[in-house]
């Protein structure tokens, strides 16, 4: 079975632009698309920016790991912090993680596109097109998947502003935006919050691809910046969202973003949104191959293989599983109990934001006290 | 006096030369041996005395007839023995040791001269300077800058580039490469600037070259690029000097290969093939502008059709109402889907672009005028092809033309019409997955293991500068920062 490499390093580690565009377009899937619907009260502005300011603060402490020489080590780097054993059973949670959230973004993602675009095509055949891409990016190697985030990057990000003329409709009025500041608490409220916290989340990955970024001490300012673009996108999609529905009729949009592509319009395209929408395929399609390298690292990690080079069979065989892990899930629970599955991710994506960082940053205190 | 004919001495086994004469000592017979069955080889032999014989030998087609008179025969006729070696014009005399020496000078246009009284292997060099005079580049034409242009005579082409780098840093290594063509091949670049792992690994790549003959420099392109199966081009070829000295002053590296006008330039990124050489002669918002122009006829280019058959067979939704009826209209009367009028038409407009480019000037225009009737009127009046198509077929064909780089028009083909398989079978959603499919190539890609999405992808952002546009000269203060030049600054002393 032929034998290449997908984890080699063969260029300088990539610098500090490569982590404010992995961390923003990290941010920025799928849950941009139906977080309007959530939030709903204008006063959720706030919750944005607090929960910005909160996820500002756990980058920092996410900071202090990327800063330590257990980071430059990568797997070794955790083998020292957690021992082997440990980092097999993380391996394997990490894994459960990975394919729920490759899962709701692909589902989620395949959902909006079959209702809006191709209403008439079977979703698995988008699923396998789609996989069938993911799978010649990551053949391509860690390296050549990461360095495609600017080409990612500079080919969705200007989407954002194609929402400005949302913010000046005719009907529009300041008084949409209010009350800024809450008069009565709503029960479900705290739902919303915790969706801006899990649409936040994603960053916690990085510190899987921690060595092939640049170590230095800009990465502090780096995620910051990330983060600090995706709330601003953030922001500006949900003001944008309130000025076009208003709270009233917010919550009655499924997929109140894309409902608002459809207004668009331009002297050549009708349907901007059509093409919106496919276009931020290419994000979907790059996160996924990332986490699908992340996954084939992690089955090698969990086998005891670490370190052997992978094959091109073990490569197929693992997105087959994967693909087939996906379609399972679509046929058995999206289509049926689609919200258990979309809530189990938010959970998980707040879980796991909140609680990595945090056990990184201790585990690594607890080492370097061990050591004095 | 007595003239000579060889007879055929090697052979061909499993593609190598095999050597039927087992000895390889440097004497007379076994050279003679070599010569047999060539029949433009001359074997002289003049006796001067007794016991005073010299043999001259050489290639009859490969020497300089008048040069060769003036500076052999005449001596060996006008000349005493003890006076021959002073009658000869010393200057371009080399001593000869082995066979393999005597062969390769043999066969590179000098004469072999043997003095059987000292034991004496001398050879003159004398080949025939024949080759065409300078002309203006046909490929890369400018109406300002320079006119001159790359000839099939090495020695010519490095002059025309020395000439422009007057420094004794610009490096010139020689090769031969090709174990029948012999062909020569100089490797150059400027010492101090150009980054030496992209010296060290193209000198490598050339010395492991193991074929048997090289006729051009894209062949030995094929050899030396780090993906032979990628459809995109690894290195520039062009026939333009000032565009190799220009390169080589940016901290690259050109190969010259004897007996083609064309030199390769490395490493590239994607971004060097739509630039032109004229870029640099005009006002920077001028060729800032023409170069966004190429940027959209190439991206017109591939996919205006595959998009016009997205949306006519899946989105036309996509299509304002006004737009529509046209399409409508122009449509009602086809026999074919949308994919299969725009297949027929493209690969008659290939037909039509193929044959112009093969045939002679004058039955090419014939070519061109019945090409555009049949294709512009007659397949609309015959009910073949839609008017919409025909349009946009009009400019998506001009739009190829836009791109200066010849071999990445010929790219563009084939990534065209794969797009519009994929727009067929699954509309826009197809056009995006061909070209992230496309995107992910060009970013694994690299050209002397140097980024060819550079400096996109990796993100260099300074020098941008000389990337969608083309900023003023003097705000390009440095060297492209992805090939890592050893003197980054342009200028001599920063002000």
């Amino acid at each position: 079975m032929s034998v290449f490499s997908l984890y080699d390093q063969k260029e300088s580690p990539f610098g500090g632009i490569y982590v404010i565009f992995l961390v923003n377009r990290l941010q920025m899937i799928y849950f941009f698309l139906i977080m309007p619907t959530y939030l709903v009260y204008p006063y959720m502005v706030w919750g944005i920016l607090a929960l910005g300011i909160v996820s500002h603060l756990n980058l920092l402490i996410l900071s202090k790991w990327f800063s330590s020489d257990f980071a430059k080590k990568g797997y070794l780097g955790f083998v020292q912090l957690f021992g082997q054993g440990m980092v097999r059973i993380f391996a394997c949670v990490g894994v459960f993680l990975i394919l729920i959230k490759i899962s709701v973004i692909m589902l989620g993602y395949v959902e909006v596109y079959h209702q809006f675009i191709f209403s008439s095509v079977n979703p698995n055949w988008l699923i396998l097109f789609v996989f069938i891409v993911i799978f010649y990016i990551t053949y391509q190697g860690m390296e050549n998947t990461i360095r495609f985030v600017v080409i990612v990057f500079f080919f969705t990000f200007w989407a954002i502003g194609l929402f400005v003329p949302f913010l000046f409709p005719p009907i529009a009025a300041l008084h949409d935006l209010y009350p800024l500041i809450p008069v009565e608490w709503s029960r479900d409220s705290w739902k919303g919050l915790l969706l801006i916290w899990s649409a936040l989340s994603g960053p916690e990955y990085l510190i899987l691809l921690a060595t092939w970024l640049k170590p230095n001490n800009k990465m502090k300012r780096n995620l910051a910046i990330g983060n600090a673009v995706t709330v601003f996108e953030y922001l500006f999609l949900f003001i944008a969202s309130l000025f076009y529905y208003s709270s009233n009729f917010l919550s009655l949009s499924k997929f109140p973003v894309p409902n608002m592509l459809q207004y668009l319009e331009s002297p050549v395209f009708e349907r901007v949104d059509i093409l919106l929408l496919t276009l931020h395929w290419l994000l979907v399609i790059f996160v996924i191959a990332i986490f699908m390298l992340v996954i084939f690292r992690a089955k090698g990690i969990i086998m005891g293989k670490w370190g052997k080079n992978p094959t091109l069979f073990g490569l197929v065989l693992s997105f087959i599983v994967v693909m087939v892990f996906i379609v399972i899930m679509n046929e058995w629970f999206w289509k049926s109990e689609q919200n258990l599955l979309l809530e189990l991710q938010i959970w998980l994506g707040a879980l796991t934001y909140t609680v990595v960082p945090f056990l990184l940053y201790v585990a690594v205190r607890l080492k370097e006290r061990v050591n004095k | 006096m007595r003239r000579k004919k060889g007879k055929n001495s090697i052979n061909m086994e499993h593609g190598k030369i095999k050597d039927t004469t087992q000895d390889t000592t440097l004497t007379i017979d076994v050279l003679k041996e070599k010569l047999i069955n060539i029949e433009d080889a001359e074997i002289i032999e003049h006796q001067f005395n007794q016991d005073e014989l010299v043999t001259v030998l050489y290639i009859r087609t490969l020497v300089d007839e008048e040069r060769f008179n003036e500076s052999i025969i005449a001596p060996l006729n006008r000349c005493t023995y003890k006076t021959l070696y002073a009658c000869i014009d010393n200057s371009k005399v080399t001593i000869i040791t082995s066979l393999e020496d005597a062969l390769n000078k043999l066969f590179s246009g000098s004469i072999i001269l043997y003095d059987s009284t000292k034991i004496q292997w001398l050879s003159v060099q004398l080949e025939n300077s024949l080759h065409r005079a300078i002309q203006t580049s046909s490929t890369e034409t400018v109406i300002y800058g320079a006119k001159d242009s790359f000839i099939e005579n090495i020695s010519h082409n490095i002059l025309m580039i020395r000439r422009r780098l007057a420094i004794p840093e610009l490096k010139s290594e020689k090769f031969t490469v090709g174990y029948l063509s012999k062909t020569t091949v100089v490797l150059m670049y400027i010492e101090g600037i150009t980054n030496p792992e992209i010296i060290t690994y193209a000198r490598k790549k050339i010395k492991n070259i193991n074929f048997d003959q090289f006729l051009d420099s894209s062949q030995i392109a094929a050899f030396i690029e780090d993906h032979q199966y990628s459809i995109f081009p690894q290195f520039l070829q062009t026939d333009r000097p000032d565009a190799c000295a220009f390169a080589l002053g940016e901290g690259k590296i050109t190969i010259l290969v004897n007996n083609t006008p064309f030199a390769l330039i490395a490493p590239i990124t994607f971004f060097h093939l739509f630039q032109s050489p004229e870029d640099y002669f005009l006002r920077w918002p001028i060729a800032s502008f023409l170069r966004l122009v190429r940027y959209v006829s190439f991206i017109l280019s591939m996919i205006l059709i595959p998009a016009y058959v997205a949306l006519t067979t899946h989105h036309y939704q996509i299509i304002p109402l006004q737009i529509l009826f046209v399409i409508l209209e122009s449509r009602s009367k086809l026999p074919f889907t949308p994919f299969w009028e725009a297949l027929l038409m493209l690969i008659t407009l290939e037909i039509i672009k193929e044959a112009s480019l093969r045939m002679p000037t004058k039955t090419s225009q014939t070519l061109g005028v019945i090409g555009g009737i049949v294709v512009g009127q007659a397949a609309v009046e015959a009910g073949f092809a839609s008017k919409v198509l025909i349009v946009l077929m009009g400019i998506s064909a001009i739009a190829f033309f836009l791109v200066p780089n010849y071999l990445m028009t010929k790219a563009n083909v084939l990534i065209q019409f794969s797009l519009l398989l994929l727009a067929s079978f699954m509309g826009i959603f197809g056009l995006m997955l061909g070209a992230v499919v496309a995107l992910a190539h060009l970013n694994s890609l690299t050209s002397l293991k140097q980024p060819y999405l550079a400096p996109f992808a990796p993100f260099y952002w300074k020098d941008w500068i000389d990337l969608f546009i083309r900023g003023p000269l003097t705000w390009m203060t440095t060297r492209p920062n992805y090939l890592k030049t050893l003197q980054k600054w342009r200028y001599s002393s920063r002000r």
